[in-house]
């Protein structure tokens, strides 16, 4: 099999990171029955959670029957690659998480709503996130659930559910990545509605008011405009991309579209939650279980 | 009416996780099945431990599609639920009321439930 060559560098939780993976998938989507060969020498910093959108794009590429190795990573990138379980997918040996502030990586299939939660769960209990009070935890947990709900109900994907987590002690921030390869936001939206807008358009009227594209009897939007209420109250941030749109949120810049000269092959969705946020969670006043219908 | 019969969503979905739409729909065709049989309904949440609009969606949001609010009002409670969870399963009925003001979308429920 003939061998290509393609190289990374520094990937964090920003435009550029995601740029440098959508570019990395624009020269690499073509081949077919070829060895990726992927040289990290360059990469001296890689956010973790990045891990999922990074891992979706390696498993479309494998799918077309490439085989993917990563070459030349820094001992520290590997370190923490190999801690959250993402290089044993390429051949590495799997670390353990002394310090337990990796949310391992995984792929899951659309159907596996039930084990996610399990590993959700798992993922949050005993892990070096100590900080968060229990309403946090609760709003957290809920969200990630939100976004695999959405990605189930909205992306059409045949390819499964990539999540991965990273908790950054010193920053107090925890990081988490969810991603699909369906159909994304622009072309959902399109086939649904009938609105042809541009990437970073459809990302943006997804999280606006009562927008849905849902159209049967089962009614829907509140899963994005829960998750951008939770996280303007925690001083949090939100990136969204998808097709060729990038999408971030973040309650003192407020928002930041742009676009990509090439596609994501679907959607990723980065929360950052400020872990050392102290605010109640827990609703103080009441209302009556027989005022609600 | 007979008297009001319980549903355990923990039960039903067989853990605490509410989180999937298709476990939503098991609750909801339960609830669907109660009603056209002119029972009272009540929905314990009990033991459940997370819930998602999607899961409220389908299970309580989806019944404004077949039955009117007023029938909803008389027939459904909901037990065992947080302060929080309340809040949202309140804006999971205000969507759906609104999301069914469309002529439309009742038409096409109405033709599939013909077609059933």
């Amino acid at each position: 099999m003939e061998t290509v060559e393609s190289n990374l560098s520094n990937i964090s939780s920003d435009y550029s990171g995601f740029k440098q993976l959508i570019d990395f998938y624009a020269q690499n989507k073509i081949y077919h029955l070829k060895n990726i060969h992927i040289d990290m020498a360059s990469v001296l910093w890689f956010d973790a959670n990045m891990c999922a959108p990074f891992g979706a794009i390696l498993y479309k590429l494998s799918r077309r029957l490439n085989t993917i190795t990563l070459h030349n990573i820094d001992p520290k990138v590997e370190n923490i690659l190999s801690k959250n379980g993402f290089l044993a997918n390429y051949g590495h040996t799997q670390k353990p998480d002394t310090y337990d502030t990796t949310i391992e990586y995984k792929r899951f299939e659309p159907k596996d709503g039930r084990y996610f939660g399990v590993y959700i769960e798992k993922e949050l209990v005993g892990k070096g996130i100590p900080k968060m009070s229990s309403g946090l935890t609760k709003k957290f947990r809920e969200s990630i659930f939100e976004l695999f709900s959405n990605s189930v109900i909205h992306s059409e994907t045949i390819y499964g559910i990539f999540s991965c987590g990273q908790f950054f002690p010193r920053k107090k921030r925890l990081d988490f990545s969810i991603c699909d390869l369906g159909i994304g936001f622009k072309n959902n939206i399109k086939k649904k509605c009938g609105l042809d807008l541009k990437p970073e358009k459809a990302i943006a009227w997804a999280m606006e008011g009562k927008n849905t594209t849902k159209t049967d009897n089962i009614p829907g939007g509140l899963g994005l405009k829960l998750l951008k209420e939770f996280i303007t109250k925690n001083s949090g941030r939100i990136q969204i991309i998808s097709d060729h749109g990038y999408w971030e949120f973040n309650p003192k810049e407020k928002i930041r579209e742009s676009t990509f000269s090439s596609l994501f092959p679907g959607t990723a969705v980065n929360i950052e939650i400020n872990t050392a946020d102290s605010k109640s969670y827990y609703l103080k006043s009441e209302i009556d279980p027989k005022e609600i219908f | 009416m007979k008297d009001k019969i319980t549903i355990s969503v923990f039960e039903i979905v067989g853990n605490g996780f509410c989180v999937a739409s298709e476990d939503g729909q098991k609750i909801f065709d339960q609830v669907k099945t109660a009603f056209k049989a002119a029972q009272n309904v009540d929905i314990s949440f009990k033991n459940v431990t997370s819930l998602t609009s999607a899961f409220l969606n389908t299970s309580i949001g989806q019944l404004y599609s077949s039955f009117d609010e007023a029938f909803v009002r008389e027939h459904l409670s909901v037990s065992d639920l947080e302060t929080d969870d309340l809040f949202l399963l309140k804006r999971v009925v205000e969507t759906a009321k609104e999301y069914f003001k469309n002529p439309a979308r009742i038409d096409k429920v109405l033709k599939e439930e013909n077609l059933e």
